[in-house]
């Protein structure tokens, strides 16, 4: 067992670091489509203009550019959702399909607008952190870094969503938006204030992958294909259940690919039909909504 | 509905959207030709390439090869005005094939020039067959183009996958024996087998040794971790990549950030570094040693030439992807001079055959039997030169005569 597992610990270790972006990459995915019943499909755009913003700001490995890029990334990708929220509330009602036709054709026009301004080619990002440390022969110091930052943003949001007051109004939207409206709490706000954090989120995300996943114009479907997989492991809305599901999703794609390398394309939608047939609802998305 | 039920239709969401993200539509634009002369001999030649998508560098590349070569002869092939009808590749076949239809049918095309993706070519090499209109290729290399599927109809000015592949397997296999052998390691698709199935067999049969063979999911794999740690894992002496685009990109630089690059060389195909790629990766690339057919570095008048008017026109340099259809018009113009009186499909076909050597950039080169180009290949090494990074020519490892490599 302790032979196996220092055999496997970078890929373990590994594991976790992609569990940690793919969960500042999802939340804010999950939190959207629990609160505002939106299947956004542009999620993965805002996280592509972060990705950009680390490439124009720090490709060289600037910590002080990188910051610059988390800040803008944020702001971005704040104004984005609240943009999103505008875009997709004249289709409330409609169902999903209206929404994901919209969300995805916004997300093929960021695209477009990308290659326009930026050209075809992919770039790669600098970490602001270099070096290696040696666990298993070198392992990157920024990818550990990653995992720091990625357990205090899931223990804030965490922490914000389920022992605040303002969380708990967000549950309680999630849980049944009429009732909340009748107590005389304003919705909208609650709903924009949702998806302006998760896009955000998705942002700083794309600054903090950038070192590992690159720029390039199709990134945002790449990352928001593993969003959804995420979330729909996880359970929809459930913040613990975006967190599960992100980290098992990086154990799949690290320890997953290193223990069963040809059976590798399938491990991903693999594991995710086993979940949707053990448990449909996501492993912690136990509660039901009205359509 | 219950969130499992949501669940369910999510995942069909996921299938779409992995889908709909190879979009891409097919963008036409008509290239403005003079009118057309008193005798009516503008010639309609179609060019295919990836002007969206992930390969929309390397079409971007072509075009602009194919273009300089007209420029630099006043918009004339073979003593003819041509009217150039762009149309875009995309991703793959389900949007390369119709486009390329469009070209055959609608606009009447006398030739096509172009394609990067194998599947586009192989799902459209029997259209040009049946509509007797020759097809060159300037880029995708799958094997069976010109060896299985062979036709008088396709021409390729580019490479098979396993021309210069075998030609490093064979010298590697020269060089001083590699403890614990050469890992291999490719992208998923049919390129990734044909490109290390050539180099392994010309490398074992110089009695050289494979640590190990691994194949990353092609278009979804962003983390090379698990890779990188076989690698390690493996305790081969050096390893042996075919990656281009944004995987060769993502690759070369996690080499470095898990410390691999420096104590375990890297080899591979010339993609691995080519044109906006060598960029991207910086000094992560340093001292990656690859074999292509051309390199930007190439000492010779002709390549200078190229390299200064390219550089000019485009404020970039010129990659394979430019050379390989630069090519492709300077074979047009010597086969249309070859014809008198009106241009057809079937005359040009009859033309191809005559066209001799073509005095290219990249050194000079003429077709095989099997129309294949019989050309030299380069080994190249990745060297810092002021600020930026090159890929020197190290050695010529002289002509790659395809049809002797099995």
């Amino acid at each position: 067992m302790i032979g196996w597992l220092s055999d496997n610990l970078v890929s373990i270790l590994n594991g976790v670091a992609l569990g940690c972006l793919l969960f500042a990459l999802a939340v804010g995915l999950s939190l959207v489509f629990g609160i505002l019943d939106v299947l956004n499909l542009a999620h993965g755009s805002l996280f592509l203009a972060g990705a950009y913003a680390a490439w124009k700001l720090a490709d060289d490995g600037s910590a002080t550019g990188f910051l610059f890029a988390v800040v803008l990334a944020a702001v971005i990708g704040g104004a984005g959702g609240l943009a999103l929220t505008a875009a997709t509330r004249p289709l409330a009602g409609r169902g999903h399909l209206d929404q994901a036709l919209l969300t995805l054709g916004l997300a093929l026009v960021v695209t477009e607008l990308v290659q326009m301004w930026f050209g075809h080619d992919p770039h790669g990002v600098l970490a602001p952190v270099g070096g290696s440390l040696d666990i298993g022969g070198g392992y990157p110091t920024y990818r550990l870094v990653l995992i720091g930052v990625g357990v205090v943003v899931a223990l804030l949001v965490d922490r914000a969503v389920e022992h605040t007051r303002v969380g708990a109004l967000v549950r309680a939207t999630v849980c049944d938006s009429d009732m909340v409206a009748a107590l005389g709490v304003n919705t909208r706000l609650v709903r924009s204030g949702a998806f302006a954090v998760g896009g955000a989120l998705a942002g700083v995300a794309g600054v903090l992958g950038a070192p590992l996943l690159g720029a390039n114009p199709h990134l945002d479907a790449q990352v928001l294909l593993l969003a959804l997989v995420v979330i729909v492991i996880g359970g929809l809305g459930s913040v613990r259940g975006a967190l599960l599901g992100a980290l098992l999703i990086g154990q799949v794609q690290s320890l997953g690919i290193a223990l069963a390398p040809r059976q590798a394309p399938f491990l991903l939608f693999g594991t995710m039909a086993l979940v949707l047939v053990v448990r449909p609802a996501g492993l912690l998305g136990t509660r039901t909504v009205s359509s | 509905v219950t969130r499992g039920a949501i669940g369910r239709r999510l995942g069909l969401a996921i299938v779409m959207v992995s889908t709909a993200g190879c979009g891409g539509g097919a963008l036409r634009s008509e290239s403005s030709a003079e009118a057309a002369s008193v005798r009516g001999s503008v010639v309609r030649i179609g060019f295919v390439a990836p002007l969206s998508g992930p390969f929309a560098s390397a079409g971007e590349d072509m075009r602009r090869g194919f273009r300089l070569y007209l420029d630099r002869h006043e918009g004339r092939l073979g003593g003819r005005q041509v009217n150039v009808i762009e149309v875009d590749e995309g991703a793959g076949p389900e949007t390369g094939v119709p486009a390329i239809r469009r070209l055959l049918t609608r606009d009447r095309v006398v030739a096509t020039v172009g394609i990067v993706n194998s599947a586009v070519a192989l799902g459209a090499h029997q259209s040009f067959v049946d509509a007797r209109v020759p097809l060159i290729i300037a880029t995708a290399g799958a094997n069976d183009l010109t060896g299985a599927k062979g036709s008088e109809y396709i021409w390729r000015t580019s490479f098979a996958n396993a021309d210069f592949n075998h030609a490093f397997g064979r010298w590697l296999a020269t060089q001083p024996p590699i403890p614990g052998g050469v890992f291999l390691l490719a992208a998923e698709y049919v390129a990734g087998h044909e490109q290390l199935t050539a180099f392994k067999k010309a490398f074992t049969a110089g009695g050289g040794k494979i640590a190990g063979e691994q194949y990353s999911p092609f278009g979804t794999t962003q983390d090379f971790q698990p890779y990188l740690t076989q690698v390690r894992a493996s305790g081969a002496g050096a390893v042996y990549v075919f990656y281009a685009g944004q995987d060769a990109i993502g690759f070369v630089r996690q080499y470095k950030d898990f410390g691999l690059a420096g104590r375990i060389p890297l080899y591979g195909p010339g993609f691995l570094t080519e044109g906006p790629t060598l960029v991207a990766q910086g000094a992560a690339a340093d001292g990656i040693m690859t074999i292509l057919n051309y390199a930007s570095e190439l000492d010779t008048p002709v390549n200078r030439d190229f390299v200064a008017s390219y550089e000019m026109a485009y404020d970039a340099e010129p990659t394979a992807f430019s050379v390989q259809a630069h090519d492709a018009a300077a074979v047009l113009d010597a086969a249309l001079g070859e014809i008198d009186g009106s241009v057809s499909g079937s005359g040009l076909v009859a033309a191809l055959p005559k066209v001799g050597e073509i005095d290219s950039p990249r050194g000079p080169w003429r077709f095989t039997p099997r129309r294949n180009p019989d050309q030299h290949v380069y080994l190249r090494q990745v060297r810092r030169e002021g600020d930026t990074f090159v890929n020197a020519v190290i050695e010529d490892l002289g002509p790659v005569r395809p049809e002797a490599t099995p």
